[in-house]
């Protein structure tokens, strides 16, 4: 299949991996895929040719995954200030990208073997409109997937990506199906183009740079960060395990100052609902002071109440993008 | 076979353990040195096996160089090609040592950074406020060199109040303490007052986007976002360091702030203007 390269670890890679899957490992992998281009003028081919080995280079990178049990993987194939390059390079890269789902498509049962649920995260409305049809098919098509998960980040940046989700919220709240009370960090985070995935556990950049270029910021605040020196297209199996020893390093710190901030979301919000309430008694209230009892009662209530709306809320949301992709996919049909 | 795998894997990770405390410590012991040739020679020896560092080019220890030099903190950041004009200190480790941050950040107001941000994962700078500004001012009376009677001013931003020093300006930085709550939990907050407006009509979803969401984030219009975080310790992670405002930042680790020296931050910064940012191009 030409998404995810066929083949097995040699008998070193199988011990390797073996040995790391010993400590804990990351379930959710991002990669920046960074140095197509450096690479190209390095080996001196044309620019398309780097992209194309990078392509070639993700398809073995979600092999070596799935070799070691890492079963969703985000990547960055396109940003939105991409659009900034010349015009024959963008689009080289859209008509690379066009190929390359189409022959995903073509190799439905293969997906369906290997159980491949492909997202694509971004602003798709910015690409053209071909591209779009042939992203929602394929999205479509591998939707009820659930072995593993390949999220691709295309005409993304993560300001978007938040802007995006505060305008469904707001959305929510002009359709009445939540109130701005109700805004809070986790339903933020529910409303983002990553809200089917957990926040990635390793993040790796390649080609040296030491920045985040607006990707995944929300994300990653307490995800493990590994830049790496080497060229996306010349990345190993090692270069992987690196990183992945580097997670393991990392784990228990992280995890410790993951579970700190969800204790502090969890008081914001318990204090967020009590000054809610306060509000409430005091507004239908008949002015007398209700017993801790009644006051534990009404909190209890109003958090049921919340959540119920929220749910509404985020079950229209989902309708609405999948709603989106539906009329691509009947367009591309009737086309 | 299970337990076997296991097995080797406590001893990598021990090895490895063992060879990071080993850098740290040599780290320390060839900085109180002065003879740069041993200096050398050890990093040699210690660089090719340092396979699995996270970050090699931290391991050359900085010459021994210590309190009682003169800082020409001026001219080395004019020799610089590009000076970030926010840079943000990141404290990634468990008890922080004012002394030291103090001298970081006044070395970089003196290199002439115009915005320097202190950040921890825990918010204990923010709850210490006071105590890391006099910190801050005492350092700054030992350690400058007086050149030409320029003495550096500082305006500190804390919770958006501003308190002016008293002395006349001629060379100005801000100081910001930043904890948890300025990162993810701003940015709800610009989400509620977002929403309210839509709420009470003063505002459609339609008219929410990028810029709004900037702007309402943005602390004051001239403050940059930061061009570089310096982490200082071994996670390596942002721990929820202004999500929003990272987009672009480049990220230099160095291993920890206790006892860190000038040419430490002075190195970082060199590395710094050696990136070359393509913007999406």
């Amino acid at each position: 299949m030409s998404w995810i390269r066929e083949g097995e670890l040699n008998l070193i890679e199988k011990l390797s991996a073996n040995i790391l899957k010993a400590g804990p490992m990351p379930k959710h992998v991002a990669f920046i895929m960074d140095g197509n281009r450096r690479y190209a003028r390095k080996r001196q081919v044309e620019r398309q040719e780097g992209h194309t080995q990078g392509f070639d280079k993700l398809a073995e990178t979600l092999r070596w995954c799935l070799n070691l049990s890492i079963h969703e993987v985000t990547v960055y194939a396109f940003s939105i200030e991409n659009f900034k390059r010349s015009k024959d390079e963008v689009d080289g890269l859209m008509e690379l990208a066009k190929q390359k789902f189409i022959r995903l498509l073509e190799e439905q049962e293969n997906l369906e073997k290997h159980g491949v649920c492909i997202r694509v995260l971004g602003d798709l409305t910015l690409l053209p409109l071909d591209l779009q049809q042939h992203i929602a098919r394929a999205v479509v098509a591998t939707r009820t997937y659930n072995k593993c998960f390949l999220n691709v980040c295309f005409a993304y940046t993560s300001r978007h990506e938040i802007a995006n989700a505060v305008r469904e919220m707001a959305w929510g709240v002009e359709q009445g199906l939540i109130k701005s009370s109700d805004v809070s960090e986790a339903l933020l985070g529910q409303c983002l183009y990553s809200s089917n995935s957990p926040n990635p556990d390793l993040l790796i950049r390649t080609s040296g740079e030491v920045r985040l270029s607006d990707f995944l910021l929300w994300q990653t605040s307490h995800s493990c960060l590994v830049f790496q020196s080497v060229l996306w297209p010349e990345y190993s199996f090692w270069n992987l395990c690196d990183a992945i020893l580097q997670y393991q390093f990392n784990h228990r710190p992280l995890q410790k100052a993951r579970d700190q901030h969800r204790e502090g979301q969890a008081l914001q919000q318990y204090e967020a609902d009590l000054a809610c309430v306060a509000d409430l008694l005091q507004h239908h209230g008949n002015g007398k002071p209700l017993d801790a009892q009644r006051r534990q009662e009404a909190l209890l209530n109003y958090t049921a109440s919340r959540e119920e709306r929220v749910q509404n809320f985020l079950g229209a949301l989902q309708h609405k993008r999948d709603s989106f992709l539906t009329d691509l996919t009947s367009q591309a049909a009737l086309a | 076979m299970a337990v076997v795998y296991e097995f080797v894997w406590q001893v990598l990770h021990v090895l490895l353990h063992i060879h990071r405390t080993l850098i740290t410590w040599f780290r320390t012991r060839l900085r109180n040195w002065n003879g740069q040739l041993w200096s050398r020679a050890l990093t040699a020896l210690l660089v090719p096996i340092a396979l699995s560092f996270p970050n090699p080019k931290n391991l050359v220890p900085a010459p021994g160089k210590r309190v009682g030099r003169r800082y020409r903190c001026g001219t080395d950041g004019k020799s610089l090609e590009k000076l970030p004009d926010h840079i943000a200190l990141l404290i990634a480790e468990e008890e922080p040592r004012y002394t030291d941050i103090a001298n970081l950040v006044v070395w970089c107001m003196a290199v002439g950074i115009s915005y320097v941000s202190v950040y921890d994962n825990y918010g204990v700078f923010r709850r210490n406020n006071s105590r890391l500004m006099d910190e801050i001012l005492k350092q700054q009376q030992e350690l400058l060199d007086l050149e030409g009677s320029k003495q550096l001013s500082v305006e500190f931003l804390n919770n958006g109040t501003v308190k002016q020093d008293q002395q006349v300006l001629s060379c100005q930085s801000v100081l910001k303490v930043l904890s948890p709550d300025d990162g993810k939990l701003r940015i709800v907050q610009a989400a509620q007052q977002l929403c309210r407006a839509v709420e009470q009509r003063e505002k459609t979803s339609k008219d929410i986007n990028v810029t709004v969401l900037d702007s309402l984030l943005r602390e004051s219009k001239s403050t940059p976002d930061p061009d570089l975080v310096l982490k200082f310790g071994p996670v390596e992670s942002t721990l929820g360091f202004l999500p929003w405002h990272i987009r672009l930042t480049e990220f230099i680790s160095l291993p920890s702030h206790v006892d860190v020296s000038y040419e430490d931050l002075f190195s970082a910064l060199q590395r710094y203007a050696s990136c070359e940012q393509r913007l999406g191009k």
